[in-house]
């Protein structure tokens, strides 16, 4: 399984791959993207089978890369981790297509129960 | 109504804000504290928060000194020597937790912009009225959260791309 990792922090890519492990999903390819643009980019070359992304990005933001995927016709999984989890975001997350939201700082079982329906272990 | 009015009235839910992202992002007991902040180089993010309501903006700042910043960025990207630019990195991305976790607490229509960060040996210096501040111990350093109603220089908001113009991104 390929997954596309979106966010302008190294160190949060770095963690959100760690905590795929811990949370009991390894062995997948990871790609990651430094923005929103990049994983649109990443998205068309690469064909990933879920992406998790950040909300706030520079060049393109998470929810308008999410929208852009749909509008393109994709119903790729897309999960965002990010640090604003207010119920205002999971709505607009939700009614874009995203599958939910992960709020940081997170937990190896916060990403298990948000991703299980979705990635192999 | 501004929504940052009401600051110092959550004072005690910022401190407690503050030691739980510490906590969760070192994955280290925290606790609040009210010792100022070492002397010497330290590392700071800064964000701001804007209101789209009534468009009142405040500024976030998390800073620490530089030895437990490198701590958080061992941490953070399983690093025995994290370079500067390492930690850089690690302090902006703790200044987003901790000023999305502000935002949550503030205010709801609102959006954050994107997070400056850098070593400076420069002091906290923001003289107006109003500002908050709480810190939390951990490790036995002191990481001290500000809240201004000023908005910081050169940040940087996330870009409003309208739905229709990304279409042509097919």
């Amino acid at each position: 399984m390929k997954i596309l990792i979106a966010d302008d922090s190294k160190a949060m890519r770095m963690i959100v791959v760690r905590t795929l492990r811990q949370a009991g999903f390894s062995g997948h390819d990871v790609i990651e993207a430094v923005d929103g643009r990049d994983a649109l980019t990443k998205y068309q070359s690469e064909a990933p089978d879920l992406v998790l992304s950040d909300w706030n990005m520079p060049e393109m933001t998470g929810i308008e890369l999410l929208r852009a995927l749909r509008a393109s016709g994709s119903q790729v999984p897309f999960c965002f981790v990010t640090s604003e989890g207010s119920p205002e975001m999971r709505e607009t997350a939700a009614a874009a297509g995203a599958l939910g939201l992960i709020a940081k700082p997170f937990t190896a079982e916060a990403f298990a129960d948000a991703l299980e329906p979705v990635v192999s272990a | 109504v501004n929504p940052f009015a009401g600051l110092a009235a959550v004072r005690t839910e910022l401190g407690a804000t503050l030691v739980d992202v510490v906590s969760a992002v070192l994955v280290q007991e925290a606790a609040p504290t009210e010792e100022p902040l070492g002397p010497g180089t330290a590392a700071v993010a800064r964000l701001g928060i804007h209101d789209t309501v009534t468009h009142v903006r405040v500024g976030v700042e998390v800073r620490l000194g530089l030895g437990l910043a490198r701590v958080l960025a061992g941490e953070m990207m399983a690093l025995a020597s994290p370079q500067d630019e390492d930690v850089v990195d690690a302090v902006a991305e703790l200044g987003n937790i901790a000023a999305g976790a502000t935002k949550a607490l503030l205010c709801q229509d609102a959006r954050l912009s994107l997070p400056s960060a850098a070593l400076t040996d420069e002091p906290f210096e923001i003289s107006e009225p109003g500002v908050q501040q709480v810190r939390a111990v951990v490790l036995g350093h002191v990481v001290q959260l500000s809240v201004a109603p000023t908005e910081f220089d050169g940040l940087l908001w996330p870009p409003a791309v309208p739905n229709e113009a990304l279409g042509g991104l097919r």
